[in-house]
């Protein structure tokens, strides 16, 4: 110990290197005392009158000497340094106390830090693209919709007539089939513009990328393999460049292959072929794909002028290119928001929560922090008494408190680092750039500023104390309760209140996720998931160009499937319950008056074969099924969901030979007979609202990419086998694309739901415990400066049972008010939660019943102990110690 | 204000005047920390007390802007002190101050007893 010490002044020594300034200053004042002592004694006193009145004249030596030192601006190092080492002891010396500060703090900066470096990936984090914070993502606008496709014309002119951005790139998804390299296998592939690779930065490994003469009509088909797959579909030939790969048929040129890891959105992606190859055929302004694309804004230029100026092209076009979508304008968002999509609501709800759990570890501390301060009075009062200055003491309650607040900080970053991979474990695949998230740089700061905060925040009140020790009462009354001043129990208070207020409103939201959650699971998906499998197929379209191939060859499957033992029943949909958005397009009835152009309304579409509602059972609610007589080329027909019938009908039946017009009275589309109505189905997961949709017969309109359904009469996994079987006995060039039971299928789309839920319930948790400790904490301290009180009351004749109504009672009022402010503050927080919320309502008055019971049970748990310990007091003990 | 100044007590320093004040007296000659208190007492005619809690900080303050030197050297009594002298700086900044004070003491007197 010894050593350390002397190693530690070396050190302090040799930071503080105007100790010469010190013997200096003290070497000045002594020749200044001197002087002084000199013609005191001139004046004819003796040597030690004359040394004594100089020294009272001269007045307080070591305050001169400090605030000379002072007038050096130099950080106050040696003082910094002093007052460390004194919290350092003061942590050693009651070990327990700082236990308890120190893992609250923890707690309370972990959980904040590892939400927040989610948060700071998935929101906030520029992406790892050359000037990510400035790009774009571009589509196009209707009164309706935004952010819908880009059509090439309209791209084009953006890219050339645009001033607002540097850079433009369109890209489209779309997939392959790779043949004659073993399997056929379904690539996953990006057609994007030759400026697509600068704009994201991206550098080949081998080759090069694409020119601008390879991504123009007509150009000679070539590739851009990505590492992933130039390894896996590949081989990890080097000399790749310049050989064929065969895409649908068709012979690409591989020029270049792209560095490992480089990943563009969240797909995973084998080719990058060029574009405008393709694209440049198209001659209409209204042909839509699915292309969107990205810009890079021009330094400086913003957001909204960006937009004015796209918008302008497009009101341009309109006069100059007249044509059915004049009124469509441009949707432009950054990149980095886009990305974030519908995650942002949830992880600004955990944040918002974790930072409450923040506020009630910080109240806890600061309750603590007090509790010791005035335990610490008559040792202040006793420096105020030689001289230290009110700020000098200030700085030095300061340091303490962020010395501790420095060490919780550690401890939190090791708490967040152990959470941050628990989250990136159980966390869903689908929020982007989760796994991404790291302890790096921002996140530290964020660390570090937060654990200031806290010890400042914990220490305004200690502070604020230290200032006001009246000496003398301080320095008589010998106990250290015995000073309990009005105000410090008055804030104590307020710290239990706000405790409780935020406690019920984390337990009000968690409990609504954990209702909502279990709404969620229980919803009525509109069709039976049990038993039921599903087989994702894509067809290459080099093998199966024309409808008829297409209906041949599912015609076949199913039958092969249904003959397999254990099926029942096989049917075929395009996109089945649970996958969401397979695409929706305007539509109107043609009994109905015609809608206004900006009031055209959308709907979702599917196909479906004859066996899909039986198979599925989905219920019927009027009309007929699909049937055999639904043929091609015979009279055109669909089915409507009953959410559609609802939107436009009183009663389903109403919907019954009425004509449906696809893509509305101003696109052109096929009129098409509404024969059926059926139940909706969880289309957009579990926990989604319903959404119209209309089914097209795939007898009338095939699809190459289908999902083969299976009723089974056991274990569905069971057939999993018998389906791959089938697949490749009746051609092994189809690639299955997944293989999953509906339930998984189902299931997958609840999982953001489970995580956030999960992290709610685990906050509110946290939250409860925490403030339990405080309460109790802070009712111990109650009781215990009132011992003495209690032990009179007894002494002259109070029943215990009295003095447990009084301290019940204490208990209870700050209780009460927690609880009314808590649900204020939950009423009007719940606004927040709607979008999180499924089943019940967001301000559920039972919800926040249940909340304020249990708040209120914790509560009482945790008051009971001091509560009852004031009962119990032992008078004639207790007075005797007085 | 219904108090009336009490003449016994000596004046406070203003902000900033006590800086001035030191740089004026070390333009007569160099000195010492206690020549320079007493030099300003004197000269104020006790109006001025100079607290040592004040006067040191001071000419830490001004040693730092490079307007004054320290040097030890041997007082007329053959003492060892501590003597600072005014450097070049400082001598120019005592210039543009001092105007600037008695311009602000003239304004100060024409407002609170003007002469009719």
């Amino acid at each position: 110990m010894k050593t350390m010490r002397e190693r530690w002044s070396k050190i302090s020594r040799a930071l503080h290197f105007r100790s010469g300034l010190n013997d200096d200053l003290s070497d000045e004042m002594q020749a200044h005392l001197d002087l002084m002592t000199t013609e005191n004694m001139e004046r004819g006193m003796t040597p030690d009158e004359a040394r004594a009145a100089a020294r009272r004249q001269f007045g307080n030596l070591t305050r001169t000497q400090e605030n000379a030192r002072e007038a050096w601006q130099f950080p106050r190092l040696e003082t910094i340094l002093q007052d460390i080492r004194y919290a350092l002891r003061g942590i050693r010396k009651s070990p327990s106390f700082s236990l308890i500060v120190i893992l609250t703090l923890a707690l309370g900066i972990g959980a904040n830090t590892a939400i927040f470096s989610v948060v700071y990936s998935v929101l906030l984090r520029p992406l790892p693209y050359p000037h990510g914070e400035r790009l774009v993502w571009l589509g196009e606008s209707t009164a309706k919709a935004e952010g819908i496709s880009i059509t090439w014309i309209n791209f084009e002119h953006w890219r050339h007539d645009s001033d607002s951005f540097e850079n433009m790139a369109a890209f489209n998804g779309t997939d392959l089939t790779l043949t004659g390299r073993g399997d056929a296998v379904l690539t996953h592939d990006w057609l994007v513009t030759s400026s697509f690779f600068q704009l994201t930065g991206a550098k080949p490994a081998l080759g090069r990328f694409f020119a601008e003469g390879d991504d123009k009509l007509g150009a000679a088909p070539t590739a851009v393999a990505t590492a992933e797959c130039w390894q896996r579909r590949l081989g990890g030939d080097p000399n790749i460049v310049g050989e064929s790969v065969v895409l649908d048929g068709m012979p690409y040129q591989i020029i270049g292959v792209l560095n490992p890891g480089f990943q563009f959105l969240t797909r995973s992606v084998d080719f990058y072929l060029p574009l405008g190859r393709a694209a440049g055929a198209s001659h209409k302004r209204s042909d839509h794909g699915s292309m969107r694309a990205v810009g890079l804004l021009k330094p400086g230029t913003t957001m909204t002028q960006a937009r004015t100026n796209l918008d302008a092209i497009m009101e341009r076009l309109a006069l100059s290119d007249p044509g059915p979508e004049d009124d469509h304008r441009a949707y432009a968002a950054y990149f980095t928001e886009v990305m974030a999509g519908d995650v942002r609501p949830t992880l600004v709800v955990l944040m918002g929560a974790v930072g409450l759990v923040l506020i009630i570890a910080c109240a806890n501390v600061a309750s603590l922090l007090l509790v010791r301060s005035r335990a610490r009075a008559r040792e202040i009062a006793i420096r105020v008494a030689i001289g230290a200055g009110r700020t000098r003491l200030v700085r030095q309650l300061l340091t303490e408190n962020l010395v501790i607040a420095a060490i919780g900080g550690v401890f939190g970053l090791l708490l967040a680092g152990w959470c941050l991979r628990m989250l990136i474990l159980i966390g869903p695949r689908d929020i982007p750039r989760l796994s991404e998230a790291t302890l790096d740089l921002p996140v530290l700061l964020f660390a570090a500023v937060i654990s200031v905060a806290v010890g400042l925040l914990a220490a305004v009140a200690p502070v604020l104390n230290a200032g006001k020790v009246d000496l003398t009462t301080a320095l008589k009354e010998g106990s250290p309760t015995s000073g309990t001043c009005k105000r410090g129990q008055a804030f104590r208070s307020t710290l239990v209140i706000a405790e409780i207020a935020i406690t019920l409103m984390l337990a009000f939201a968690s409990g609504l996720l954990v209702r909502s959650l279990i709404a969620a699971q229980h919803a009525d998906p509109g069709f039976d998931p049990r038993h039921l499998l599903a087989i994702e197929l894509q067809l290459p379209e080099s093998r199966y160009k024309s409808d008829d191939s297409v209906r041949q060859y599912y015609g076949q499957l199913s039958q092969s499937l249904r003959a397999e033992p254990g099926v029942e029943d096989v049917g075929l949909v395009m996109c089945p319950p649970g996958a969401g958005d397979c695409g929706d397009y305007w539509y109107s009835i043609l009994e109905k008056p015609t809608p206004a152009r900006d009031d055209v309304p959308l709907s979702l579409f599917n196909r479906v074969d004859a066996n899909y509602f039986r198979v599925a059972r989905v219920r019927l609610i009027a009309g007929r099924n699909f049937n055999d007589s639904d043929r091609a080329g015979g009279s055109r027909v669909t089915l409507i969901n009953e959410q559609l019938s609802h939107q436009e009908w009183s009663d389903p039946r109403l919907a019954l030979g009425q004509h449906l017009k696809v893509g509305g009275p101003y696109v052109e589309g096929p009129t098409i007979e509404i024969v059926g109505v059926v139940a909706n189905v969880s289309q957009m997961g579990l926990d989604g609202e319903p959404m119209p949709t209309f089914y097209y017969p795939f007898s009338q309109k095939p699809d190459s990419a289908m999902v083969v359904t299976m009723r089974t009469t056991g274990d569905p996994a069971q057939s999993m086998n018998a389906a791959r079987r089938q697949v490749a006995a009746l051609d092994r060039n189809v690639p299955i694309q997944s293989l999953r039971t509906a339930e998984d299928w189902l299931g997958a789309t609840l999982k953001r739901r489970r995580f956030a839920t999960l992290l709610l319930g685990v906050f509110g948790v946290l939250a409860i415990i925490l403030a339990a400790v405080g309460i109790y904490g802070v009712l111990n301290y109650w009781v215990g400066a009132r011992q003495r009180e209690i032990a009179i009351r007894l002494a002259v004749g109070a029943c215990p049972s009295t003095i447990l109504r009084w301290a019940a009672l204490h208990a209870a009022g700050l209780a009460a008010f927690g609880i009314v402010l808590g649900a204020i503050g939950a009423w009007s927080a719940s606004r927040w939660l709607q979008s999180l919320v499924f089943g019940v309502k967001a301000d559920s008055p039972i919800m926040m019943l249940l909340a304020g019971v249990v708040v209120l049970a914790i509560a009482a748990l945790a008051a009971s102990v001091p509560v009852l310990r004031a009962m119990h007091t032992d008078a004639v003990r207790n007075l005797h110690e007085a | 204000m219904s108090t009336v100044d009490d003449p016994r007590k000596s004046l406070e320093f203003l902000q900033g005047t006590l800086e001035v004040l030191i740089l004026r007296c070390l333009q007569a000659a160099p000195n010492h920390a206690y020549g320079v208190s007493q030099y300003l007492e004197h000269q104020s005619e006790y109006e001025f007390l100079v607290d040592n809690g004040s006067l040191y900080p001071a000419l830490q303050r001004l040693l730092q802007r490079r307007w004054i030197t320290s040097q030890w050297k041997k007082s007329p009594n053959g003492r060892r002190a501590k003597y600072y002298r005014l450097t070049p700086l400082g001598r120019r900044q005592l210039v543009a101050a001092k105007s600037k004070w008695m311009r602000f003491v003239e304004a100060m007197a024409r407002v609170l007893a003007p002469q009719r």
